[in-house]
């Protein structure tokens, strides 16, 4: 388990030692390739240009308006309520959505999507997240036949048109893109949200800080992802290595605890504490390196807004006595539930 | 004060535009246009906290006006 900022910094550029080939931990029997998140250089560029062309940030900021409209049909759901369960109806929802429909995959599908997910990332189970990862995958190769048929303006169509390395992409390489972003986009943004809603539930003063000075949202949005960095990738290792005064031996499997980087007192002063005035914010909650999280730009984007939305709609929310917050561990942690209170006068 | 930038070790973060839209282009891709400029006066604080906003440590600053180039040596 690698807990501290250097040595995750050292760590994620020398891949040619920590291989991302495989990550899951506990290790699962069926673990199929989905580019380039399990690649290695000099494949990992190869397979990533794509991918960073179609989420980068000017073309996320295209989607803007679509997200903000989201947000705001969400939040104004729920805004005479008084309460609500900010994951499953808000969190849950807008980037999943978002994200299906930047993918073209199915709308009528979201809840079903969403079940695979949580057993794939919250199960301790090897052989439910394994099944998880074959359902998932089935559902993925139905679409991109169908794109292959008839291309629509989306992203499974666009990558169907891409070359890899300058000739056209591969049936399996579509399975393999596919697999990656449908996972990778479902459970990270939603926790982000939550985390970030979390802590504003119980710090008002934060939240009128924010209402008094929207502008103050970007930094604010930094410090929380510091702060709640939640994802921790997996490792192994390629050759016997010997690196932070351990010895690393070939195929030992490796945990990137990125949450305790963020939060390593060498790095950060008094790490546990939120503080939107810190200097220093630079946070690897989307990692660093070459495996930089390539949905990051988006990410960023609907945290904003939702912030932004949350934060001019709802008047001044709290935790919810009655619905405590629900959460799970895992290779992403997250949240199952968030229940919050506000005044509907 | 002068900005150099080792630039195909970018991956896109885009933290330094995010801090400092003037100072820091970037291309289509979302990756630094640029391997360095020199530092318009007035705008040093601006292009030292883009420096140091990037989480890859690949943006250098050199003659800091403040005494203290980044990063720092290790």
């Amino acid at each position: 388990m690698l807990a501290g900022h250097p040595e995750l910094f050292e760590a994620v550029r020398t891949p040619e030692v920590f291989s991302s080939e495989k990550q899951g931990l506990p290790p699962t029997s069926y673990e199929p390739k989905q580019v380039p998140i399990n690649s290695d250089p000099p494949e990992h560029e190869i397979y990533r240009l794509p991918l960073s062309k179609a989420f980068s940030p000017k073309a996320m900021l295209a989607l803007q308006d679509d997200i903000r409209q989201l947000a705001v049909e969400l939040i104004e759901k729920v805004r005479q309520e008084g309460r609500c369960d900010f994951a499953t109806e808000i969190a849950e929802p807008l980037p999943v959505s978002i994200f299906m429909k930047l993918m073209g995959l199915p709308l009528e599908m979201l809840g079903e999507y969403r079940v695979w997910v949580n057993e794939l990332l919250a199960s301790g189970v090897p052989e439910v997240r394994g099944e998880a990862l074959r359902k998932i995958g089935l559902g993925m190769s139905s679409i991109i036949k169908a794109r292959m048929d008839q291309r629509r303006d989306d992203l499974i169509s666009r990558l169907l048109d891409t070359e890899i390395d300058g000739r056209a992409v591969t049936f399996e390489e579509m399975q393999s893109y596919c697999l990656l972003l449908f996972i990778a986009g479902l459970d990270t943004v939603m926790n982000g949200m939550c985390f970030g809603i979390r802590h504003l539930a119980k710090d008002k003063a934060l939240q009128a800080k924010l209402r008094a000075d929207p502008a103050l949202i970007p930094e604010a949005m930094e410090e929380l992802l510091r702060r709640y960095t939640f994802t921790m990738p997996g490792r192994i290792v390629a050759r016997d290595h010997e690196a932070f005064g351990v010895q690393f031996k070939k195929n030992d499997r490796v945990l990137l605890m990125l949450p305790a980087g963020d939060l390593d007192p060498r790095e950060f002063e008094n790490p546990l504490v939120f503080d939107l005035d810190r200097e220093n914010k630079v946070h690897i909650a989307f990692n660093s390196g070459p495996h930089r999280c390539v949905g990051s730009h988006l990410a960023r984007l609907e945290l904003k807004i939702l912030y932004q939305e949350m934060l001019s709609r709802i008047p001044t929310f709290s935790l919810d006595p009655e619905r405590p917050a629900q959460t799970h561990g895992g290779h992403v942690i997250g949240f199952d539930s968030l229940g919050l209170v506000w005044d509907r006068s | 004060m002068k900005i150099i930038i080792d630039r195909q070790a970018c991956v896109g973060h885009a933290r330094c535009q995010a801090v400092a839209p003037d100072l820091y282009p970037l291309d289509d891709n979302g990756y630094i246009d640029t391997d360095g400029f020199t530092v318009p006066e007035g705008e040093e604080p601006s292009a030292r906290r883009g420096a140091r906003a990037c989480p890859e440590r690949i943006i250098r600053t050199v003659n800091d006006p403040s005494g203290k180039d980044w990063p720092p040596k290790a």
